[in-house]
């Protein structure tokens, strides 16, 4: 952020490529590796200059092996470090899910509390960019069911800016899910404005029929969704839950007993999800309020399908908004 | 996207040929198969097609020079994608069409914010009625403050559900003096005439009053009598009683004329339904919610056992008990007195031979259990002492004739007289 004041227009890869920026700036023990990070950037250009100003020695490009740069984060930060990995894409994050669960995920455990591992794992994630196979995977819930590793997702550029900034600082193993076709969407951040904490839920737009609950890239879809539903008069009340392990959840029961609906939304296959866990949650605590099932908006239950199918495989405004008209109906 | 067209081998294994003239020149549009260029191989002078149409951006051959076979000649913007080369350098930023480019995918869309015409909202599944009422959890809520039981509430909306209106009229029904903690209040005396006592009609009476005349006066009653011989049926009683099973059960010839209804109930599904007088229609239940007539301090209640159907002769037993418990003393619930199906009324324990009951409003028989005596009986021809029982069934003829309750009720006397009848029901 060296040089510039007041708030700035920017987009969500830049928010990242700041918050980096910042968090490599304020802690020497920060070094960022990953696929082409280094002199191209990264592919999305979310590490675009680093190299430059911070040097080969804090900017690694690694060779292609993703069990090899988590199992090397690992060991960086028993030895005092805080690696920022970049898994390239989703789909490739797979090879190194045996070190992330198996390590990773244990070692602060496994040590009864006295080694910590500040790593964070960065993985574009989601479709919606017209891309091949294994570029458009929705991981999550792999990552939320492994106790030990803490799972975030932002769905916006300020929101970037400052979450990689407090994933960085955390001590705990943290994979950072970014929203690619979010990348390029603008917000206006203003860094003077403190950031809430890193695993917390916010509520994002007031409403009183139904309330909606999203991650990443489903929650500017969700908030497309509220301004049409108002045209028909349904106040859909937003809650960008951010965090995804550890959930917080109050603020969705507390809409809930308001609301008495709620629909989750993921572009995740549905089955055995993290939105299935919501829906149970939401069931306990809020079952006497609840005028109707909470209904799950997902992607479905396949392989994420070849490109020209992603529209009809990813839930859109559409399909939203008629599980608003089921809720409604109850 | 701009392409490229090589040299081809024009033929028989040619390695290279020399270019004689353009026939086009940067800028011009060229179609498909346009003569483009004349070329000269080891064998003949030849003119090439072009396999592109578009405009032509750049010739990459001088004429006069020669050169090998793929060598690139010309470069023709085709028009129909950006130009690939220069994507790298321009990752996030907008091209054609407005999508954003990047190394990987076509890159992503803008969405839509207009809604495709909308589908009719299909009800929401229900399932089968007879198992649990259907209610939302606020409803459900609000039955149970309101100590409702909700499987007494006929459900107004789609597919049956209970609503919470539903809830509010069902509790708006239960008379007050039989609400939930009301309590009983001690009726005050009112001064009047010497030997007489005039006490105000309220609670369990003024309800009672309000059902009988109600019933008596909308539903045109009928009443048939049975003299059944039950020897066969007191005979099981006593096995039954020194049985581990019926240990610690209370086996009264009441639980045997209830499971006896319930079996007869199946052949003639007339005497457990309802005539409703607002739709025009009769409602025939799939479950039995049997009602038992009980005497109790406070005047008389009807308790229902619910899904008496399901029941086995010793589920009834215990629950024929606790219903009796909980009627002596005043513990039924307003609910568990509402939504019965079909009733029994056991005058049989008062020493009472027979009557003519009249039926609880809404249903469309009770039976009268009377009380069981030894009497002589004609058996093959020779009187014999038996044990012998008058029913009687009062039915709403409106719904059911009386061939109907006539079959109905000689299937409960065979069941009672010989209960092994039971197996083939």
């Amino acid at each position: 952020m060296t040089g510039t004041s007041g708030p700035q227009t920017i987009t969500l890869a830049k928010g990242l490529n700041q918050g980096l920026r910042a968090a490599m700036e304020a802690d020497p023990k920060v070094i960022v590796m990953g696929e082409d990070i280094g002199k191209l950037g990264g592919v999305f250009r979310i590490t675009d200059g680093l190299q430059k100003d911070f040097g080969e020695q804090r900017v690694l490009d690694t060779p292609l092996g993703e069990a090899g740069i988590i199992g090397t984060a690992v060991g960086l930060a028993l030895r005092g470090y805080r690696p920022v990995c970049e898994i390239q894409f989703d789909g490739f994050v797979y090879p190194a899910f045996d070190q992330m669960v198996t390590q990773l995920a244990r070692f602060h455990y496994r040590s009864q509390g006295k080694l910590r591992m500040p790593v964070v794992v960065r993985v574009p994630y989601g479709g919606g960019i017209g891309a091949v196979e294994h570029h458009s995977e929705s991981p999550e819930s792999y990552f939320a069911h492994a106790p030990g590793l803490k799972v975030v997702s932002c769905a916006n550029a300020v929101d970037a800016y400052w979450m990689i900034q407090q994933a960085i600082s955390c001590d705990d193993p943290v994979i950072f899910l970014e929203p690619k076709r979010r990348y390029w969407e603008k917000a206006l951040l203003d860094v003077e404005m403190a950031p809430p904490p890193l695993f917390s839920s916010r509520l994002v737009r007031g409403g009183t029929t139904v309330t909606m609950v999203a991650y990443g890239p489903m929650v500017r879809t969700v908030l497309e969704a509220a301004t049409v539903a108002e045209q028909d008069g349904q106040q859909l009340e937003v809650i960008d839950l951010r965090t995804l392990s550890p959930l917080d959840l109050a603020p969705v029961f507390e809409s809930v007993r308001r609301t008495g609906r709620l629909i989750c939304v993921s572009e995740a296959p549905g089955e055995a999800s993290l939105v299935g866990d919501l829906a149970a949650r939401v069931s306990q605590e809020c079952f006497y309020s609840l005028e109707a099932p909470v209904l799950r908006v997902t992607g479905f239950d396949t392989p994420y399908p070849p490109a020209k199918c992603e529209e009809d495989y990813l839930p859109d405004l559409d399909r939203i908004l008629d599980a608003v008209d089921r809720v409604l109906a109850y | 996207m701009a392409r490229i067209f090589a040299l081809p081998d024009v033929g028989e294994g040619l390695t290279e040929a020399e270019i004689l003239r353009w026939h086009v020149e940067p800028g011009d549009t060229v179609t498909l198969n346009q003569i483009i260029v004349e070329i000269e191989t080891a064998k003949a002078a030849v003119e090439l097609p072009s396999p592109y149409e578009g405009v032509v951006n750049e010739l990459l051959v001088e004429p006069g020079v020669t050169v090998a076979v793929g060598t690139p000649l010309i470069q023709i913007d085709t028009g129909d994608a950006a130009v690939e080369p220069d994507v790298a350098s321009s990752i996030g930023e907008e091209g054609p069409g407005g999508r954003i480019t990047t190394l990987v995918g076509y890159g992503p869309r803008t969405t839509t914010m207009t809604r495709r015409p909308r589908k009719p909202v299909a009800a929401p599944a229900t399932g089968d009625r007879g198992s649990v009422p259907l209610a939302k959890p606020p409803v459900r809520k609000l039955a149970k403050e309101l100590g409702i039981d909700l499987s007494m509430v006929l459900g107004s909306g789609t597919g049956g559900v209970i609503t919470r209106e539903d809830v509010q009229r069902a509790a708006a029904a239960v008379p007050a003096g039989n609400g939930a903690g009301s309590g009983v209040r001690v009726a005050p005396t009112v001064p009047g005439i010497a030997g007489q006592r005039r006490v105000p009609v309220r609670g369990v009476r003024k309800a009672t009053a309000a059902a009988v005349v109600s019933s008596a006066f909308t539903a045109p009653h009928v009443t048939m009598f049975l003299t059944v011989d039950v020897t066969a049926m007191m005979q099981l009683r006593t096995r039954l009683v020194g049985q581990p099973a019926f240990r610690e059960v209370k086996l009264t010839p009441l639980t045997f004329a209830a499971r006896a209804l319930c079996l007869a109930v199946r052949r003639t599904p007339e005497v457990n339904a309802s005539w409703d007088e607002s739709t025009s229609e009769i409602v025939y239940f799939d479950y039995v919610h049997l009602g038992i007539a009980a005497a109790t301090p406070r005047g008389l209640v009807v308790p229902k056992i619910r899904n008496a159907e399901r029941m086995s002769l010793r589920e009834l037993a215990v629950a024929l008990d606790e219903l009796a418990v909980a009627a002596r003393e005043g513990h039924t619930a307003p609910a568990d007195m509402l939504g019965g199906t079909i009733t029994i009324t056991n005058i049989g324990v008062f020493g009472i031979d027979t009557g003519t009951p009249i039926l609880n409003p809404g249903e469309s028989a009770i039976l009268a259990l009377g009380a069981i005596r030894e009497r002589p009986w004609v058996v093959d021809g020779a009187v014999v002492p038996r044990q012998i029982c008058q029913l009687a069934l009062s039915v709403d003829h409106r719904v059911v004739d009386g061939a109907q309750g006539s079959q109905f009720l000689t299937d409960i006397g065979a069941l009672l007289s010989d209960p092994a009848l039971a197996l083939t029901f």
